[in-house]
């Protein structure tokens, strides 16, 4: 079931019921223009309904540092942010695995909160764990081997220590290679491990689990001692936006294009 | 003596006059009208003291005959039950100028209230409206928009039929969401003396 929330105005749609907006693995750079008008307007119609936006990941295609914040894609995707926030709605950002540098003069910028991952929340009641889900693909070891590398704080200090432009061909050439590792690897461990999800599930005392990172988009049922805990997992942004809608009574799946 | 008798008469006739002006100022503050809908008829009290603007628009509508079939077009379990602005098939009716919102009052969007429905423009309300059916706090001034929703008035009579229309079987109608799957119309509306 879609939740239409760009009503015309004559039609008188409000009140809302209080609800909390989740999407991830949004993408943004300057090489795709209609993701990010997509976001802008999603920030500006859809958002300023909800008491909370979280961002679990990805929001950006890559990260190089705060210090690169100051660009006019940059400052205009922050500036929807700052403005949303504004407005009354509660704004959390959450590392992805190609924007794991954003710090704490991004989330400034944006007039939001950076969340560790995973996170565990109480949503309406209901005790929910966010997490980006990169953490949850132990089956690719390569990759976690790499995240392992890449978020110690010796590696980070000694990247953050480069000069910009460096370290953003940096990234170029991580890019390449993932893409072309991509390629390479099988269908199956890019997805979440069964065996991680319940582990992680076992340790939080079995709440509902939110994520993104695998671009496949679902309502999962995981069946662990006794317990059933649902795993929602978000939509990217590549053709369309996704996000999710939770509410007290309902989660419901938003598709905008 | 002819003039005592006067007098007396007088101030007889002003006694049988005063109390029916207490008792139509008293009335004047608290409009009652009564609701016929197809799952029931129910009555709402209005606080025209507390909501003058609101309550005069309310009243216009319903003098007027705008909410004879309309629907209730909106209806979220725990929520509220919202109409006033559509006939059936979701056809939009057209409305008188929008009103300023009053939700200052001090009146809570407590359950079986009666409030102005509207945009995110706060000043925005015309003929839709919504019955609260749980206390719904957040509604209430300055909201999370600065304004929130105006309340300006409650069901007293007939509560019964605002749990049942809640409870009616909803889906999508084009483009909006919470829609009765069978019509629940207002038959006619009008104002109790």
């Amino acid at each position: 079931m879609t939740h239409p929330v760009l009503y015309p105005d004559s039609c008188i749609p409000y009140p809302e019921m209080p609800h909390t907006l989740f999407i991830a693995d949004l993408h943004l750079s300057e090489s795709h223009p209609h993701t990010a008008a997509q976001f802008l307007r999603f920030a500006q119609d859809v958002a300023p309904k909800a008491e909370a936006l979280y961002i679990l990941g990805d929001l950006f295609e890559y990260w190089a540092g705060d210090d690169d914040l100051d660009t006019p894609f940059h400052r205009q995707i922050c500036g929807a942010l700052s403005k949303l926030a504004a407005g009354g709605t509660r704004i959390f950002i959450m590392h992805g695995n190609r924007d794991f540098l954003m710090d704490e003069a991004l989330a400034a910028a944006c007039n939001a909160q950076l969340l560790n991952d995973p996170t565990l929340i109480d949503l309406y009641g209901q005790a929910t764990l966010l997490t980006h889900g990169d953490i949850l693909c132990t089956g690719d070891s390569a990759y976690q081997q790499f995240r392992a590398t890449v978020r110690g704080t010796d590696w980070r200090s000694q990247f953050l220590s480069q000069p910009l432009r460096q370290r953003k061909a940096q990234i170029e050439q991580l890019r390449a290679q993932s893409e072309q590792s991509k390629r390479e690897k099988a269908m199956a461990i890019m997805d979440v491990s069964n065996e991680a999800v319940l582990a992680l599930l076992r340790h939080h005392d079995y709440p509902r689990l939110i994520h993104g990172h695998t671009h496949r988009p679902a309502k999962h049922l995981h069946h662990a001692d006794g317990h059933t805990c649902e795993r929602w997992v978000l939509g990217d942004w590549d053709t369309q936006a996704n996000a999710l809608l939770v509410d007290s009574t309902s989660v419901q799946q938003l598709k905008l294009s | 003596m002819k003039l005592i008798r006067i007098i007396l008469a007088s101030l007889l006739v002003a006694l049988c006059i005063l109390p029916a002006q207490a008792a139509s100022l008293t009335k004047g503050k608290l409009k009652m009208v009564k609701i016929e809908t197809n799952h029931g008829t129910f009555t709402l009290q209005l606080d025209a003291e507390k909501a003058p603007i609101t309550t005069q628009n309310f009243l216009d509508y319903v003098n007027s005959g705008f909410y004879s079939n309309v629907v209730f077009h909106r209806v979220i379990p725990n929520f509220m039950i919202q109409g006033g602005g559509f006939e059936p098939g979701m056809k939009q009716k057209k409305t008188n100028d929008p009103i300023k919102n009053e939700a200052a009052n001090g009146l809570k969007n407590d359950k079986y209230t009666i409030a102005m429905a509207r945009t995110g423009d706060p000043h925005s309300g015309s003929s839709q409206f919504f019955i609260n059916t749980k206390n719904n706090s957040f509604l209430d001034y300055p909201g999370q928009d600065g304004w929130g929703y105006c309340v300006f008035g409650k069901v007293v009579e007939g509560t019964d039929v605002i749990d049942a229309i809640a409870k009616v079987k909803t889906g999508s109608s084009g483009f909006h969401q919470d829609v009765p799957k069978e019509d629940v119309i207002i038959i006619k509306a009008e104002v109790l003396q």
